[in-house]
């Protein structure tokens, strides 16, 4: 087999492990937070007698070893079944329990924070890279001095204000586009809410893909800001770096033009470390999706989770649900960028060109 | 010093600094002497302040200096008696309780420039020793705190930060020292200065693991110094250009968690005065936006705090990135 062929191996199996410990230690950690189930289940009792609490513990299947419960809860998540979530349940007369199903509504927001987070990565590459390019080319001209400028007022803004403003002003002011509210890209027959967006209402939206690009416009710029702007900042150090190597000094000792120069191997390669930065901050982008989401009422994975975090009594297995889902975003990511990566650049098995930010490059907030 | 006379040669890190200064102290005390100048201070309310349509005044306008004001039958204020006297708002008036933006803007200064600050030293006084002794020391507490790091700086800082901080807050948020620490600040420092300690620590890991190998290190071992006077007279001296230089950018970065934090709901309370408060006093937070009101619509209460904040990240970045380049003068 070859190198990238082992490598690629190796990085799959890698992940799935990650997965799998990942599975553990969170059902570890989250069974030990203290909890109580049982004010879920009588939501208006002033105080909770001891035969409440046991009831909620049965009722929930709480009372069974924690060894059947994981293998419980492993079972249902490998078949794409997330569990059921406490509040809300109900019991019925003939005492069988009513339960919201978690994978209801959590894949229908995953979606939309999909859709957020891939079409501002999209945004970021397509227009970070040359632009970066362009700046380190025209090395302090005007142009790269403004861009300079404007880059460091983006990063130095909030993601928050950034989308609240352009939505104020393109979509309630100037009414360009719609100011909040999801729309699914598939069309769906009813136009009424559709369940799983807490926030987000889609309410007289019928679906497809033309209402579902125009409601993520505004989103996915107001995300795609502060990214662009680290990114292009990124891609300027880059390719300033990359048009000392050799490798360049050689292309124009051919006689090369410098587009080509610039397009065929310059780019390329300062494009690589970028596509690393993104691997690794898959977690930071839903964070910043936090406050997208929030700013244009979209629903999604990161309100859900904002959400049930900050509620005051803690609805466990939604919580489980979410951070597994995240933590599961954030490894598959790594896993495409890393796997792109050696298909790209198979020099590398590894971490030779990993791009690391510089220490003074604003952090972001998410 | 070199090292001074290199960021002193460095303009923009001079102006960065200057700038930083002028802040500094406009937040510290330009609230209290603002008050005095203008005779009234940020908490105080001014009905005469915010026109029929619950729109504040703008900036530079004089307002009836009258803190209660009669309601006419039609729900319109009366107008202010003649002869009544008038103060000046500097910056218009807040929200539909018509306070002094002027005055609050630098009120808030101080509480955001304490969660900035004092985030990035909780933070330090962290992970410092931890990333010293995972570095020093390593084996199994290194690969404890390792795996630890990787796995908690994964996931999204701000839901962590949410997660913490609403559960700690019935005891934390009340703890306040008057006119220096305000409600709810010692909280979101804390949290934020705990929740971002692994940046300083894995900082100070990198570079233990270097500086251990160095030939001083060596020298000091030969004489038989002990492995804590290695460590606290020798190598973290060395950290200290580091430390300080992402501080500066660590205090930016603490300034927007706090605004994010205000944003959920999971920061200070709203009566406390802080940048990210006053974005929250404007659109309201996550769960109960105010919605858009063409009437009462006021640009200039999202600018002003916005450009606040702009200014000091963009100080504390550009002084930074100046420490760095007289700190490491060979790198670029």
């Amino acid at each position: 087999m070859t190198r990238v062929g082992a490598f690629i191996v190796r990085r799959i199996f890698a992940s799935i492990f990650t997965v799998l410990a990942m599975i553990a230690l969170t059902f570890v950690i989250f069974w030990a937070i203290p909890s109580s189930p049982a004010s879920f289940l009588y939501p208006f009792a002033q105080h909770l007698y001891p035969y409440q609490i046991h009831r909620a513990n049965h009722v929930f299947g709480l009372d069974r070893p924690k060894i059947v419960q994981f293998a419980d809860y492993v079972w249902h998540l490998a078949r794409g079944d997330l569990g059921r979530q406490w509040d809300g349940s109900h019991v019925n007369a003939d005492q069988s329990v009513t339960q919201v199903p978690i994978s209801s509504y959590l894949f229908a927001d995953l979606r939309i924070t999909l859709s957020l987070l891939i079409g501002g990565a999209v945004l970021v590459l397509l227009i970070a890279l040359p632009l970066g390019a362009l700046t380190a080319r025209y090395r302090n001209s005007i142009g790269d001095r403004a861009v300079g400028f404007l880059t460091l007022a983006a990063i130095c803004t909030h993601p928050m204000v950034v989308g609240l403003i352009l939505r104020t002003v393109f979509g309630d002011n100037l009414k360009w586009l719609p100011d909040s509210g999801y729309c699914t890209f598939i069309k769906h027959p009813v136009a009424g809410p559709v369940a799983g967006s807490f926030f987000g209402s889609t309410a007289g939206c019928g679906g497809g893909p033309w209402p579902w690009f125009q409601h993520l416009i505004l989103p996915w710029i107001s995300f795609a800001l502060l990214f662009l702007a680290l990114y292009t900042r990124m891609s300027r150090a880059s390719v300033l770096e990359v048009m000392h190597e050799d490798f360049v000094r050689t292309a124009r000792a051919k006689g090369a033009s410098e587009s080509r120069v610039v397009g065929i191997h310059v780019l390329p390669n300062a494009g690589i470390r970028i596509l690393t930065m993104i691997g690794m901050e898959i977690g930071t982008a839903i964070g910043i999706a936090v406050y997208i989401e929030a700013a244009y009422n979209l629903g999604g994975l990161a309100s859900l989770a904002v959400r049930e975090f900050a509620g005051g009594s803690l609805d466990l297995p939604v919580i489980l649900a979410i951070v597994t889902m995240i933590t599961l975003v954030v490894i598959v990511g790594n896993l495409i960028v890393d796997l792109v990566y050696v298909l790209v650049d198979p020099r590398v098995g590894g971490a030779t060109m990993r791009a690391r930010r510089s220490l003074t490059e604003p952090a972001v907030v998410g | 010093m070199p090292t001074f006379r290199r960021f002193a040669r460095d303009r923009a890190a001079v102006v960065a600094l200057a700038v930083l200064l002028v802040v500094a102290v406009a937040c510290s005390i330009g609230g209290p002497v603002a008050s005095t100048l203008l005779h009234h201070n940020g908490e105080d309310l001014f009905p005469y302040a915010v026109n029929d349509n619950l729109r504040p005044v703008g900036p530079w306008t004089r307002v009836p200096a009258l803190n209660q004001a009669k309601i006419l039958p039609d729900s319109t204020l009366a107008p202010p008696p003649k002869g009544a006297k008038r103060t000046l708002f500097v910056l218009g008036a807040d929200s539909n309780v018509g306070r002094d933006e002027f005055i609050r803007v630098l009120d808030s200064g101080k509480a955001s420039l304490e969660i900035g600050i004092g985030g990035v030293l909780i933070a330090i006084l962290v992970g410092l020793p931890l990333g010293a002794i995972a570095g020093y020391f390593g084996r199994w507490f290194d690969a404890i705190v390792s795996r630890l790091t990787e796995l908690v700086m994964a996931f999204p800082l701000i839901l962590l930060l949410v997660l913490v901080s609403v559960r700690l807050r019935p005891t934390l948020e009340p703890i306040s020292i008057q006119h220096v620490l305000p409600p709810g600040v010692l909280l979101v420092a804390l949290m934020i200065g705990l929740f971002t300690s692994f940046y300083p620590l894995r900082l100070v890991r990198a570079q233990m693991l270097t500086l251990k190998r160095a030939e001083f290190v060596e020298a000091e071992r030969m004489i038989g110094a002990s492995n804590w006077r290695i460590v606290v007279r020798h190598l973290i001296p060395h950290l200290v250009p580091t430390l300080l230089v992402w501080g500066a950018v660590a205090a930016g970065t603490n300034i927007l968690l706090e605004v994010g934090l205000s944003f959920i709901g999971a920061g200070v309370p709203i009566t406390t005065p802080t940048w990210g408060s006053m974005l929250v006093t404007t659109w309201g937070t996550i769960y109960s936006p105010h919605p858009y009101n063409a009437q009462a619509f006021t640009p200039w209460l999202t600018i002003v705090p916005t450009l606040a904040i702009m200014i000091s990240v963009v100080a504390l970045n550009q002084a930074a990135e100046g420490a760095r380049r007289a700190l490491a003068p060979r790198e670029t």
